[in-house]
């Protein structure tokens, strides 16, 4: 069953590598540099979030909001038209939840911080971010390891595909936690590159972008996601993807049609092996593959990254190497895939397109 | 304590707890008036006043009543500043 | 459209393991609220909680949250009685907030602070409140697509909903959805310290009302498109016919004072189900017990329904605010109360707050021939979200 296409109209990235609109993504994608330090720095948000705002957000909120309002400017939707929205996070604010709990920990109930409190449960940065660009449908923190960013992007997708809302941002977000980096260098998880950051896109319906003169970035032909058979926090045997398949099938592609892909690799081996497959056995073993994850540091925002940056490979025909240099080759432009798989088996796949 | 030296730790209390930065902290008078919505306030909302109460009870050892109507103690500094220093004198 | 229906339910509530408790408690008015022996409770205001009673399902190493979804899910399965293909195709929604963190909490107060004792890695692993669903769709070798929501105390409510988008949309015939949470220390503690408590057991719609309790537990439903079930021979015990969500966008604790984003979710259900305001008989509140939110919801309950619309109670008063689990286990009770023909009370309830235009059902049950009702999860951060169910596959 095909379904009307999905139109990318707005992008934000923050992050240490890049923060800025899908210009500035598109620049860095072209001429890529591994950031100097993994943590995002704090001029980059200064001026994009008000410092009377700051005050009383988290640096993941903060994050959050820095990267909707940049996505959502170079879209120029109004919000008050019905705006919804679905982020992905695999960790959430979990630096005010240590925060928090230090208060406690440190000078009993009178440390306890009435304006952390709310950043301890994950919906706090679709809250905040909500009330920063009025988003007043439906609003969903999605949580998975590894593919929360494509999972937000699928589902928004699926909202608008529903014919229920006039346009969604959907994003990712996450932060770099010191104790859990500890803990799972710790337990041997060390070599997986993690990182941090946040990414939107603006999505709507072609026909009500087309309608109002917007500038189309590029489209989200069909998105899906499904369960392969494995253990929990396993890797599977199974070759083949049913969220690969229904993506085609709703896209009305054939494999050959897709022209490259960005993988949800990052130095996972065993994962990254079982994806190599699952790629290899719906694509065929020379499809070009990119996995940003190496460069940049895997996070859920790397997850909707990846679909703002197959849009830009749609159009420009350049696909960032995946051998952790800072290469470029020349893809096919037009369509190609996106896919995230996590341990366990929930995996991603997001059919994209040029405008 | 006197009022002035309740003002002092309720400036500090603005950094530490209410993640003021410190500049505009010490911008501030006894006659800021602290709640949202009023001209020159330092633009406290209902989330904000929770966490003053409790610092001011961590950091006075007084207890806030919250079945009695503090609002207007709470209009300026130099308001819940003479509060407070009146609750210490009566403990 | 598709027709959504529910043909599975189980709970582990803080009357003990299993539906038949769970109505059973609720149609007794019995107050579930009580002193909380489960974690520290020294210095706090309120010292009480509706804490789920042993024995838990699932084996102890597992984390308490795991435990109550593990018992609510397998229940609503077998109840179901969905067999192994079905299982292998089904979807799976989790609405969590806490996950692991009771656990992850008593390793951090004493270990993290100063690096005594490394982590284990299934325990990292199962402190995500995305945990529940892999231990689940292992457990009950649920092979369909699976996600979990994080919406504060709507989780369990926007659980369903998704289940039922779907369905609706092709994607699966069958799903099994629903909420979970354990009592954690952060969040005990943080609604202490947001002075949101009773320190009394809370009276949702009490002119004295004071505030919430705390509670937890799990909620899941089994939710087939109706042609499905009609082909199994499935029982049918409701129909899932609209759900609604909307977001105030208006502040991080507090709800927005005209109740607009309540009225909005109330009105999508409604028009979703090609619903008239007059069909509904009964609204399952989300009546925490705040002065607040009791308040705002009665006004945006009166300017959808009408003042006296409709009759009202809260299952809060009597299992407390179960967080991620309420949407939906209060979901399982508008369902039965359907079946059943029977309001649950709202218990506490010794003076109604006059300001509240409405019957809550106080202290004891009441008859009522149901065909349809409501149940509204309004959650932090202004995530409203209501669902509305007809009787049986009434039309």
């Amino acid at each position: 069953m095909t379904r009307p296409g999905v139109a990318i109209t707005g992008v934000g990235v923050v992050s240490a590598a890049v923060t800025g609109d899908s210009a500035a993504l598109g620049a860095f994608l072209a001429a890529p540099a591994a950031p100097a330090g993994e943590a995002l720095g704090a001029g980059a948000l200064a001026a994009l979030v008000d410092p009377g705002e700051a005050r009383r957000l988290s640096r993941v909120c903060q994050f959050t909001i820095a990267a909707a309002r940049l996505a959502l400017r170079e879209s120029g939707v109004d919000p008050a038209a019905g705006l919804g929205l679905v982020v992905g996070t695999e960790l959430g604010d979990l630096a005010s939840t240590h925060a928090f709990a230090d208060g406690f920990l440190e000078r009993g109930p009178g440390g306890l911080s009435a304006l952390l409190f709310p950043n301890t449960v994950m919906n706090t940065m679709v809250a905040t971010t909500a009330i920063a660009v009025g988003a007043r449908e439906m609003a969903l923190t999605l949580n998975a390891p590894t593919v929360a960013g494509e999972l937000a992007v699928a589902r928004a997708a699926a909202a608008l595909a529903s014919g229920r809302l006039p346009a969604m941002l959907a994003g990712g977000v996450d932060e770099l936690d010191p104790v859990v980096e500890r803990e799972l260098a710790r337990l041997g998880f060390g070599a997986e590159r993690r990182g941090e950051g946040a990414a939107f896109v603006v999505l709507e319906p072609r026909a009500a972008a087309d309608a109002r003169g917007a500038t189309v970035l590029g489209e989200v032909s069909a998105a899906a996601w499904r369960a392969l058979p494995a253990r929990p926090w396993g890797v599977g045997r199974t070759r083949r993807s049913p969220a690969i398949a229904a993506a085609l099938e709703a896209a009305a592609a054939r494999p050959g049609d897709v022209g490259w892909v960005y993988a949800s690799g990052s130095c996972d081996s065993a994962r990254d092996r079982w994806e190599e497959a699952l790629l290899g056995a719906a694509l065929g073993a020379e499809t070009p593959v990119s996995t940003l994850g190496r460069l940049l540091g895997r996070h859920a925002g790397l997850g909707v990254l990846r679909v703002a940056a197959a849009a830009w490979t749609a159009r420009s025909g350049l696909l960032p190497a995946t051998d952790g240099t800072t290469r470029v080759e020349r893809v096919r432009p037009g369509r190609g895939l996106v896919h995230g798989l996590a341990r366990g088996g929930t995996h991603v796949a997001l059919v994209v397109g040029a405008a | 304590m006197e009022p002035k030296e309740v003002l002092d730790e309720l400036k500090a209390i603005l950094v530490s707890r209410l993640k003021f930065d410190p500049r505009r902290a010490a911008e501030t008078t006894e006659a800021t008036p602290l709640p949202k919505g009023v001209d020159g306030s330092i633009g406290l909302d209902s989330l904000d006043f929770i966490e003053l109460s409790i610092a001011i009870e961590e950091r006075f050892g007084i207890a806030m009543d919250e079945n009695q109507d503090l609002t207007e103690h709470f209009a300026s500094f130099d308001t819940l500043s003479r509060f407070i220093a009146g609750k210490l004198r009566s403990a | 459209m598709k027709r959504i229906v529910i043909t599975g339910l189980g709970a582990a509530s803080p009357y003990g393991a299993g539906v038949a408790a769970y109505w059973k408690g609720l149609a007794g008015g019995a107050c579930a609220i009580r002193e909380l022996t489960l974690i520290g409770t020294d210095g706090f205001r309120c010292r009480l909680a509706a804490a789920v009673p042993e024995p838990l399902a699932g084996s102890a190493r597992r984390t308490r949250a795991d435990r109550l979804a593990i018992g609510a899910a397998g229940e609503a399965l077998a109840d179901a009685g969905l067999g192994a293909r079905d299982r292998a195709a089904a979807a799976l929604v989790v609405g969590a907030v806490g996950g692991g963190m009771l656990e992850a909490e008593a390793w951090y107060w004493r270990h993290a602070r100063d690096g005594t004792r490394p982590a284990s890695l299934s325990a990292v692993r199962a402190m995500l409140p995305s945990a529940h669903a892999e231990t689940l769709a292992s457990r009950f070798r649920l092979g369909g697509p699976r996600h979990t929501v994080v919406t504060a105390c709507s989780s369990g409510a926007v659980a369903l909903a998704e289940a039922a988008e779907l369905i609706a949309d092709g994607v699966v015939e069958v799903a099994v959805a629903g909420g979970v949470d354990a009592i954690t220390r952060i969040c005990f503690m943080g609604f202490n310290a947001l002075k949101l408590l009773d320190p009394a057991p809370c009276r949702p719609f009490d002119r004295e009302r004071r505030g919430m309790s705390i509670g937890e537990g799990a909620g899941f439903m089994v939710l087939e498109s109706e042609a499905r079930a009609r082909a199994r021979g499935a029982r049918v015990y409701a129909t899932l016919a609209g759900h609604g969500m909307t977001t105030d966008a208006f502040h991080v604790t507090a709800p927005e004072p005209e109740g607009d984003g309540m009225v909005r979710a109330m009105s999508a259900a409604l028009a979703r189900a090609g619903a008239a305001p007059r069909e509904v008989q009964y609204a399952n509140a989300h009546g925490t017990g705040t002065p607040q939110n009791d308040r705002i919801e009665a006004r945006a309950l009166a300017r959808v329904f009408g003042e006296g619309g409709l009759l009202v109670s809260s299952s809060k008063s009597m299992i407390g605010h179960t967080m991620a689990a309420a949407g939906s286990l209060e979901a399982i009770a508008t369902v039965l109360a359907l079946e059943h023909g029977l309001v649950p009370p709202t218990a506490n309830l010794a003076t109604p707050d006059p300001d509240v235009p409405f019957d809550c059902v106080p202290r004891a049950a009441r008859a009522a021939g149901l065909t349809c009702a409501i149940s509204n999860s309004f959650g932090f951060g202004g995530q409203n979200v209501t669902l509305l169910f007809r009787r049986g596959g009434a039309r």
